[in-house]
């Protein structure tokens, strides 16, 4: 047997599955080169670990944190119960008034002053006639006072 | 309590029911989520999920296939689905995230006995080699390798677990092992270890 035709076949080998003869042949060859024995070896190693790996120790407090998460998950699901409610009605039609109210200030802000009250305060500021104190008092009379 | 009895009570609702169902079967459910994600805290999360799972669901089981299968079946779901969340997940994860978890994965299989240090660092090396190669193998085959080898299933309950035919999983078990071996020896031959 070939080295290369035993590394096709040695995690068989080392799991017994194959045929008595391919085994026998397989053992004849380990036993003559040290390099294939040598990988034989540690593959036997290797996949030594999975059988340790097995049995992972019980975890005494499994159940009770199993529960804790089970009764916090149902009561979580009791408070969003509502929420999708909120997501789809209440706060796009929030947004909405808001935007409108926004549309309505900027609207009102940006209007310009009404014209027609600033034509009537100059109407009225016009009424009153230009007194000129300076003309029917001198100032030397102001001052003899 | 027999297992139809467990069923019968727990669709009733019996907390006691659950309870004794979670203990008969919580090895089973972790060792198998731990044979695909290959970390035992993990493991229980995944766990856990299925267990809040078969509560929710039990009204649906229908017996015609065994507590045992529907279990296994949610075991793998749920862990090929954390493995795939968590693919996603890496790809943000910082490196220092990256360096603790490994560097906590290391310490969770070397510790234990520590009388020989040298053979407790070559084992954890070796454990995570094996992990890393089992990983590649492609989805199927890594399902049924993880259930022949960590939990000792027949080649019918691995395929009553995968719905696939007895021969498929003969084949995807045949080329598994084949994939394995391939990966082990060129890490061999790199001296990787």
């Amino acid at each position: 047997m070939k080295c290369k035709t035993l590394h096709n076949k040695l995690i068989f080998f080392l799991e017994g599955e194959l045929p008595e003869k391919e085994m026998g042949l397989v053992k004849t060859h380990l036993s003559e080169c040290g390099t294939c024995a040598a990988f034989a070896e540690e593959m036997r190693k290797t996949l030594g670990i999975l059988e340790a790996e097995k049995s992972p120790a019980v975890n005494p407090f499994f159940y009770t944190r199993l529960k804790a998460k089970l009764e916090n998950q149902g009561s979580e699901q009791k408070q969003v119960f509502w929420k999708p409610a909120l997501v789809r009605v209440l706060q796009p039609a929030i947004f909405s008034i808001l935007l409108l109210v926004g549309i309505y200030i900027g609207i009102k802000i940006g209007q310009p002053a009404s014209t027609k009250q600033y034509t009537a305060t100059l109407m009225h500021n016009q009424d009153i006639p230009y007194l000129n104190e300076m003309a029917s008092e001198t100032i030397e009379t102001s001052l003899m006072e | 309590m027999t297992e139809v009895e467990i069923i019968q009570k727990l669709q009733r609702g019996n907390e006691q029911a659950f309870k004794e169902l979670v203990e008969n079967y919580q090895k089973m459910v972790v060792n198998t989520c731990f044979g695909m994600v290959h970390n035992i805290e993990d493991s229980e999360d995944i766990a856990q999920e299925v267990f809040i799972e078969v509560f929710r669901s039990i009204h649906k089981f229908r017996a015609e296939s065994k507590l045992s299968t529907w279990l296994y079946r949610m075991a793998v779901n749920r862990s090929l689905n954390f493995i795939r969340d968590n693919k996603k997940n890496k790809w943000f994860q910082s490196f220092e995230d990256a360096v603790q978890s490994k560097n906590a994965e290391l310490s969770r299989i070397t510790t234990g006995d520590s009388e020989n240090p040298e053979f407790e660092l070559e084992n954890s090396q070796r454990a995570i080699l094996l992990h890393e190669a089992i990983d590649n193998l492609p989805q199927n085959q890594k399902v049924a390798f993880t259930l022949s080898k960590y939990e000792d299933l027949s080649y019918q309950e691995i395929s009553a677990v995968m719905d696939v035919s007895v021969s498929s999983v003969e084949s995807l078990l045949h080329r598994a092992k084949k994939n394995l071996q391939k990966k082990l020896y060129v890490c061999y031959k790199k001296k990787c270890i």
